[in-house]
């Protein structure tokens, strides 16, 4: 029987350790065996007197691909910290059936979970390390319990802590350090038993953008570089388009919707998944164009387009090739192009003047390069190239300011 | 001041000392594990047992409001059996370090109900059994609060301990109710009390001392 696949993730820190025993380990029958499976899972909370019982989670199926990062996200309220809890059994499921690589741990007794939560990492929102232990001590902390040896643990927390660039602060307490420099430790101490899987239940809520851009590089990291599966619970959507493979939406403890972050982000299909992922895909028509949008189209009016980049096209020159192609000037309203999932996803509003005829030309254009887009409405053209002018701002070298 | 006397106040002292240690440290050895049992036991708990968290509650509530003087004499038959006297120092020790159990045993349980849950779960996460979580998490975490908690406990058992006259315990409060009051040597009872703020004086600053030492949260403030 083999073990778990983690063996020779983490040579570059444990290799002058000595290695944990895992002849215990989870055995692993198939190599494309998912990390994690959670199959029609339900949690209901026991009603107490006086109280309805309570649906937490409904027939959730989740799969979360060995070395993958898969967030799971939803307001809050939602069931997502109930949903991460079940993989490590803090929780129990009422129905259905959780599967770790292939092992069916549903009915597993709480001494059999404790083997099962050395092999999981988890990581949370507040933290959680011990005030009263040093970074050291904190990082040790899951190997003491597991009974690895002094030497062994000492060789393994200064790895883990060069790991995560806390090396110089190893004999300082939690209290002196910043909250970027606690979830470090929290990633290491995680990280301490060699887990194949790592879950972050909020990892970055409680952090200022900037730490949060830091914790999913570091995080994402570990991802590629050591191979650990991490499933993510958040209510944050950057935290799915910077660090997930895969998202699943979660709703009233049920998933409304599931794939990869790209197709999700790009054709979102719920309305719950619709109003996440407008926080950073959609673009607005600005309200001093919005106003004068009709339906119908003047003699001297634009043709006002959102048309979408996915994939190819976010990189191809549309509004040059547009230029070209019709011979007619495009206006730029708005746009924006975000990497999502490390893939371009761009959206542009613009307006072609001079229409009906050279909007029609326009459409059969884009239609032609196989671009996806939608028509807005129309715009009266000179409104939109005349509105600076009433703020008389001219172009001299006082106004110009580089960012 | 006489000879006599000062021999007199050294012994008393020695004998507060000697009840008020003895007490306390029988009293940290009970009330510690109790502290840690009532604070876990409750249901949905580490060590989930409600029924047996409600009778030992209700045994400490019972301890701890029977007027302490009251408590001496009520257990009387238990002091002769365990010290095989009721009388002296050595018999005065049996009723304060009954009193002094629950006590700490309270101020344990309310310095382990203090700490975050959330370290509960982190090390349920990392696979600790429920010993190991009181060992490596709970009772490290609570300690800055035990620790004032059991100074708190010491002063109030040199305050119990000036009671024990009354079992013929000895001791600081016995001697200046014997020669200070019914002796009238007024000067008598002003150095017992002199004695005993200092001792007072001593445990509390000792308390705070190693209280802060071990407290680790507040290192900025």
């Amino acid at each position: 029987m083999t073990t778990l696949v983690f063996e020779g993730f983490y040579e570059p820190f444990s290799a002058s350790a000595e290695p944990i025993d895992r002849t215990d380990a989870l055995p692993v029958q198939d190599v494309d065996v998912p990390a994690v499976r959670l199959h029609e899972v339900g949690k209901t909370w026991r009603a107490r007197p006086g109280q309805p019982s309570f649906s937490a989670l409904t027939d959730v199926d989740l799969e979360v691909r060995k070395g993958s990062i898969v967030g799971v996200i939803g307001p809050s309220g939602a069931g997502k910290s109930t949903l991460v809890r079940l993989v490590n059994g803090l929780e129990k499921a009422t129905s259905g059936r959780i599967e770790l690589f292939g092992e069916d741990v549903t009915e597993l007794s709480e001494t059999g979970w404790r083997d099962v939560r050395r092999r999981i990492g988890m990581i949370f929102q507040h933290f959680n390390l011990l005030s009263s232990r040093t970074v050291f001590d904190n990082v040790a902390l899951p190997l003491e319990i597991a009974g690895v040896d002094r030497a062994a643990i000492r060789s393994r927390v200064e790895g883990l802590l060069e790991l995560v660039g806390l090396s110089d602060k190893a004999e300082r307490y939690p209290a002196e350090l910043s909250g970027g420099q606690k979830q470090r430790v929290g990633i290491a101490r995680a990280l301490s038993t060699e887990p194949a899987i790592l879950l972050c239940d909020e990892a970055t809520s409680a952090l200022d953008p900037e730490t949060t851009r830091s914790i999913l590089a570091l995080l994402k990291r570990i991802n590629r570089e050591l191979g650990v599966t991490i499933l993510v619970i958040t209510h944050e959507i950057p935290v799915i388009k910077d660090l997930c493979d895969e998202v699943a939406v979660i709703e009233n403890g049920r998933i409304v919707e599931s794939g990869s972050v790209f197709d999700v982000f790009t054709a979102p299909k719920h309305p719950t998944t619709a109003r996440f992922v407008e926080d950073v895909t959609s673009v607005d028509i600005p309200s001093y164009v919005r106003d004068r949008v009709t339906a119908e189209a003047g003699p001297e009016s634009s043709l006002l387009l959102r048309i979408r980049f996915v994939g190819e096209h976010a990189t191809s020159p549309v509004v040059s090739r547009l230029t070209t192609t019709l011979g007619a000037d495009v206006n730029i309203v708005a746009g924006k192009i975000e990497a999502i999932a490390d893939r371009p996803f761009g959206t542009l509003l613009v307006a072609v003047p001079g229409s009906p005829p050279t909007g029609d030309a326009a459409i059969a254009a884009l239609l032609t390069l196989g671009f996806r887009f939608e028509i807005l409405g129309y715009v009266p053209a000179e409104r939109i190239e005349t509105e600076c002018k009433p703020f008389g701002f001219p172009l001299v070298p006082e106004n110009v300011h580089v960012a | 001041m006489s000879p006599e006397l000062v021999r007199l106040i050294l012994d008393a002292t020695l004998e507060t000392l000697t009840m008020v240690l003895v007490a306390a440290s029988v009293g940290i050895g009970a009330g510690l594990p109790l502290g840690v049992f009532l604070a876990t036991s409750r249901r949905g708990e580490l060590f989930a047992a409600p029924t047996l968290n409600a009778v030992l509650g209700f045994v400490v509530n019972v301890t701890r409001s029977t007027p302490f003087i009251i408590l001496v004499v009520a257990i009387v038959p238990l002091t002769r059996l365990i010290a095989g006297t009721s009388i002296g120092t050595r018999a005065a020790v049996v009723p304060l370090t009954i009193a002094a159990a629950p006590f700490i045993a309270r101020i344990v349980e309310a310095a382990i109900r203090e700490v975050d849950q959330g370290l509960v779960e982190a090390a349920r996460a990392m696979g600790a059994t429920p010993f190991q979580i009181v060992r490596k998490v709970l009772v490290p975490e609570a300690l800055p609060g035990i620790v004032l908690g059991l100074t708190l406990a010491v002063v109030s058992l040199l305050g119990f301990s000036a009671m024990v006259g009354a079992v013929g315990g000895g001791g600081l409060g016995d001697l200046g109710i014997r020669y200070g009051y019914q002796r009238f040597m007024p000067e008598v009872m002003a150095l017992v009390v002199a004695v005993l703020v200092v001792l007072v004086q001593a445990a509390q600053t000792l308390g705070d001392r190693l209280a802060r030492r071990v407290n680790k949260r507040l290192r900025n403030a």
